[in-house]
Formats: structure tokens, C-alpha cells, sequence
């Protein structure tokens, strides 16, 4: 009896030290929360859709595309190979 | 204008070229002035002396029409063939970004003078089908390098 008194106050005893040492499992998560919330701060009032190219440089793009590609056709219809035909080009639309 | 005939009057003998030529009529463009817009009816075409020509589609960008480049006409060149052309409506929208001359040449009287000079004529509408032709040649192209991308995104 007092042997199983001791065996179970030792288990006891190993369980809340255990317990007391444990590292905290939800420290990263909490470490990360503020950082999240101070992004969306940031967001909310700098720029609500970051990475987004405004509608000029968009059309300067698409224009810069059409004029890449027309010069890769022309050179095409000049010297008509398979290899022309999916020449590449260095347009940052497609690369 | 470039040095020599535009690549409409290519072929022609100097006094054929000049009357033709005197059939147009100049027409001066301001920067960011229309030629002509899509879905009008085309009753003149236009042979560019100087400046420039853009040549637009509308494309929707974020839920709005923005007109995007085709193609770009320089001095020589011509645009708006659609005015020979049935069913003679626009299939471009085209503006100058520069200050811009072209002679502008209407359906009528042109084809007029085809009827009394047959020789004129044939050699203008060969140019006339070199133009087409090319423009075919190149957005075939330019379709066939998207479909390749398309097909290389969708099936990749």
C-alpha cells in the first residue's frame, strides 16, 4: 500500500514538473499574430492590393508585347521555319 | 512621306501616281486625334504622309475598356482599307499619337477612276492585296505563338 502511495505521489509529482517545464506549444502562433495584424495594419492604409502594376505600366506592357510578338511574326512570314515560328521573345508577359 | 511611291501607288508610272494622287485629299490630324473608329462605315481609305497611325482593339482591363495597340502604320503605309472592302465598316479604331498627314482617298471616286483605267486599277488592288495579305500573314502568327502558350499554361 505504501508502496503504491509512492509510486503514484512519484507519477504525480513527475506529471506537474513535466507540465511546469513545458515549453509554451503556442508561442509561435502568438509570435505571429502581431506581425499578421501590424501587415493588415499596414495594408488597410497604404495600399489595399499590394504587388498590383497600375493600369498605364499595364498597357505599356500589353504594347510592348504586341510590338515584341509582331516583330517575331514578321521575322516569320520573312524566313518561314518552325523554329521562328516559336522564337522567343523577351516579353515580360510571357516570361 | 518616305522616299518613292506609298505602298499603295507601288508600280504605277509617275503620271498614273499623280492621278491618283490627285483624287485624295489631305487631311491634317492633331496628337490624339481619331482617323477612324471601330463599327463606323468605311468609305475612305488613307495613305499616310507623316507622323504615325495607331491601330486599337478595346480590351477589357479591371472591368474597364482600354484600347490596346494592333499595330502601327508609318509614313508610306497605308490604313483603312476596309473602305474597299464590303461589307465597308472599321474593324480598328485608329488615332494619331503625333501630330499626323494623311491623303484620304473616298470609295467613290477611286473606284470611278478603276473603271476608266483598268491597269491602274489591277496594279492598285494587288497592292491593296499585298497589305491584306501581310496584316494575315502576321496575326496568323501572332495567333498560332498564343495558342502555343495557352495550350503549354493549360496543359503543362
Amino acid at each position: 500500500m505504501v508502496l503504491c502511495m509512492s509510486v503514484l505521489g512519484l507519477a504525480l509529482a513527475a506529471m506537474a514538473f513535466g507540465s511546469a517545464t513545458r515549453p509554451e506549444r503556442t508561442t509561435p502562433t502568438a509570435h505571429v499574430q502581431p506581425g499578421a495584424a501590424q501587415a493588415a495594419q499596414t495594408r488597410f492604409f497604404v495600399d489595399p492590393t499590394p504587388g498590383r502594376v497600375p493600369i498605364e505600366a499595364l498597357l505599356l506592357e500589353i504594347e510592348n508585347h504586341v510590338r515584341l510578338e509582331q516583330a517575331a511574326a514578321e521575322s516569320f512570314v520573312e524566313f518561314p521555319t518552325k523554329a521562328m515560328l516559336h522564337s522567343k521573345t523577351t516579353s515580360t508577359f510571357v516570361n | 512621306m518616305t522616299n518613292g511611291l506609298p505602298d499603295l501607288l507601288k508600280g504605277l508610272s509617275p503620271e498614273d501616281a499623280s492621278e491618283v494622287l490627285a483624287l485624295g485629299k489631305r487631311l491634317l490630324l492633331s496628337s490624339g486625334a481619331e482617323l477612324f473608329h471601330l463599327g463606323q462605315d468605311a468609305d475612305a481609305l488613307h495613305v499616310i504622309q507623316r507622323g504615325r497611325i495607331r491601330l486599337t482593339l478595346p480590351m477589357q482591363l479591371r472591368g474597364h475598356d482600354e484600347q490596346v495597340l494592333v499595330e502601327e502604320r508609318t509614313p508610306g503605309q497605308t490604313v483603312g482599307w476596309s473602305a474597299l472592302i464590303p461589307p465597308y465598316r472599321f474593324t480598328l479604331t485608329a488615332t494619331a499619337p503625333l501630330e499626323t498627314e494623311v491623303v484620304s482617298f473616298s470609295r467613290e471616286p477611286l473606284l470611278a477612276h478603276f473603271a476608266e483605267h483598268p491597269a491602274v486599277a489591277q496594279t492598285i488592288s494587288l497592292n491593296l492585296a499585298s497589305v491584306i495579305g501581310q496584316r494575315l500573314q502576321l496575326f496568323q502568327t501572332m495567333w498560332l505563338r498564343e495558342m502555343q502558350r495557352t495550350v503549354e499554361l493549360r496543359y503543362a
